[in-house]
């Protein structure tokens, strides 16, 4: 039992687990695949989890991206519960994210997407160091207004399809200006997944607040 | 059969809520119903029977049994490795290993010493962790006795398989409640039939091994088995 009862601690140092999460289409893995590209051109080690809904869609599209070695793609499925799987049972991606960095000891960071959801949903302090909550403006530009906990509570909330503002009557500066408002002036960024603008602010913020290296 | 704080300790580990995973399992209900084979309630509560008849109780169980009272890694492992061997299909023994993972890695966390040994000991061993070797593992961790680890391991079974039905649409929240009191029963003829000192696992569930394995096949899926 001796050997049993022997604590063998023996930590190496983790990868920064980062959250995102936002509503089903408002663009996260649109928005993963922007930032790999931009992530590896810094010199960050990355690997991606994907907690898809119904398919492994989203795991599938990114492994064949060719964006990134396919092995460092993982999937989780979330069994009906989205939430569940990121907040109140978050040990299968705490062991997917465990896995990939024993598989590859270099990982600096791990993206993990959630497969979307209402505006209620969270990520579970124990799984992720950092969350940002992606909404678009097509959803409407009273998202903002509507306080949910992703878009108050994540450490960052990033405005996405800023190139359908137009096409669906959204005031993008006031949207931006409530949204910070509701946030009391944490950060709140805009992009445009689709052409690629606006994801070196979000990189930059990543470095920043999440890997310390600027 | 069980002292307040045994009991107590039942209520918070069988608790559905308990994080480890449990909720993206169906074990072949998910494929079982998408090829028709749950058209009813009575249907769901005889597969359900099946499962914890036919796999749980001469399987799981023995081996779980063999697990709780283990005293080294070796043996630890020895008991693993005949569980990966025992274990017909690659999505079983996939499902089973990772559901193992999150199990020993909350015990772990929450300061389990044979948890915490057997974890650190099976990593990057990618075919050790089976849920049912964890169970004996961590239950014993935990303080409880054997008999409780065996209902904890039952009844977290029934629940998981209830509660996708449920997800899935295949039975309503009262029919949920009303499976699980059949459930119960069953379980708890099993559990007072104590496992003869020579149980070799064994297992027989034809149509739930196929489900099981199916599952990458098919093009929908919620569940991780
Ligand atoms: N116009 C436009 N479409 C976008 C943008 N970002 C994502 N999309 C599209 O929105 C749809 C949903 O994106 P997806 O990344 O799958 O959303 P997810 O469900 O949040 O992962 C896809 O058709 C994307 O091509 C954007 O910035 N502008
Ligand atoms: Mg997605």
């Amino acid at each position: 039992m001796n050997q049993l009862a022997k604590d063998t601690q023996s930590k190496q140092i983790a990868a920064a687990r980062l959250g995102i999460g936002g509503p089903v289409g408002s663009g996260k893995t649109a928005m993963v695949e922007r930032l790999i590209p931009v992530l590896m051109a810094r010199g960050i080690d990355i690997a991606v989890i994907t907690n898809d809904l119904v398919t492994a869609e989203d795991a599938e599209r990114v492994r064949r991206s060719g964006l990134i070695d396919p092995a460092r793609v993982s999937a989780v499925e979330a069994g009906a519960c989205p939430h569940t799987v990121i907040r109140e049972d978050p040990t299968l991606n705490i062991e997917a994210a465990d896995e990939l960095e024993r598989r590859f000891p270099g990982v600096e960071l791990i993206l993990i997407e959630s497969g979307g959801d209402n505006l209620a949903s969270t990520f579970s302090r124990d799984l992720t160091d950092f969350w940002m909550f992606v909404i678009d403006v097509a959803g409407g530009d009273d998202i903002p207004r509507k306080r949910g906990p992703g878009v108050i509570r994540s450490d960052l909330l990033v405005i996405n399809k800023t190139d359908l503002a137009p096409h669906v009557g959204v005031n993008l500066p006031k949207m931006h200006e409530e949204a910070l408002k509701v946030r009391e002036g944490r950060p709140v960024l805009l992009t445009n997944c689709r052409k690629g603008e606006g994801i070196d602010a979000v990189v930059d913020l990543i470095e920043r607040e999440v890997l310390f290296r600027r | 059969m069980f002292d307040l704080s045994q009991t107590l300790a039942l209520l918070q580990f069988g608790d559905s809520a308990y994080p480890a995973g449990g909720f993206a399992f169906s074990w072949g209900i998910e494929g079982l119903l998408a090829d028709g084979f749950v058209p009813s309630r009575g249907a769901l509560e005889a597969l359900i029977a099946e499962h914890l008849t036919f796999r749980w109780a001469s399987f799981d169980r023995v081996l779980l049994g063999r697990a709780f009272r283990a005293e080294s890694l070796e043996e630890i492992t020895e008991i693993d490795r005949l569980t990966e061997a025992l274990t017909l299909t690659l999505q079983m023994r996939e499902g089973s290993r990772r559901a193992g993972k999150a199990l020993i890695g909350v015990a772990s966390k929450l300061g389990g010493t044979r948890a915490h040994a057997y974890r650190q000991h099976m990593s990057g061993d990618a075919t050790l962790g089976h849920l049912t070797v964890v169970q004996g593992l961590v239950y014993r961790d935990f303080g409880v006795t054997l008999p409780a680890a065996e209902l904890l391991s039952g009844w977290t079974l029934v629940t998981g398989l209830v509660s996708a039905a449920t997800r899935l649409g295949a039975i309503g929240h009262i029919e949920a409640q009303a499976s699980l009191a059949t459930a119960r029963e069953v379980l708890a003829d099993l559990l007072l039939a104590p496992v003869p000192a020579d149980a070799e696992p064994q297992s027989f569930t034809p149509l739930i091994d196929i489900a099981v394995a199916r599952g990458p096949a098919r093009q929908v899926r919620m569940f991780a088995t």
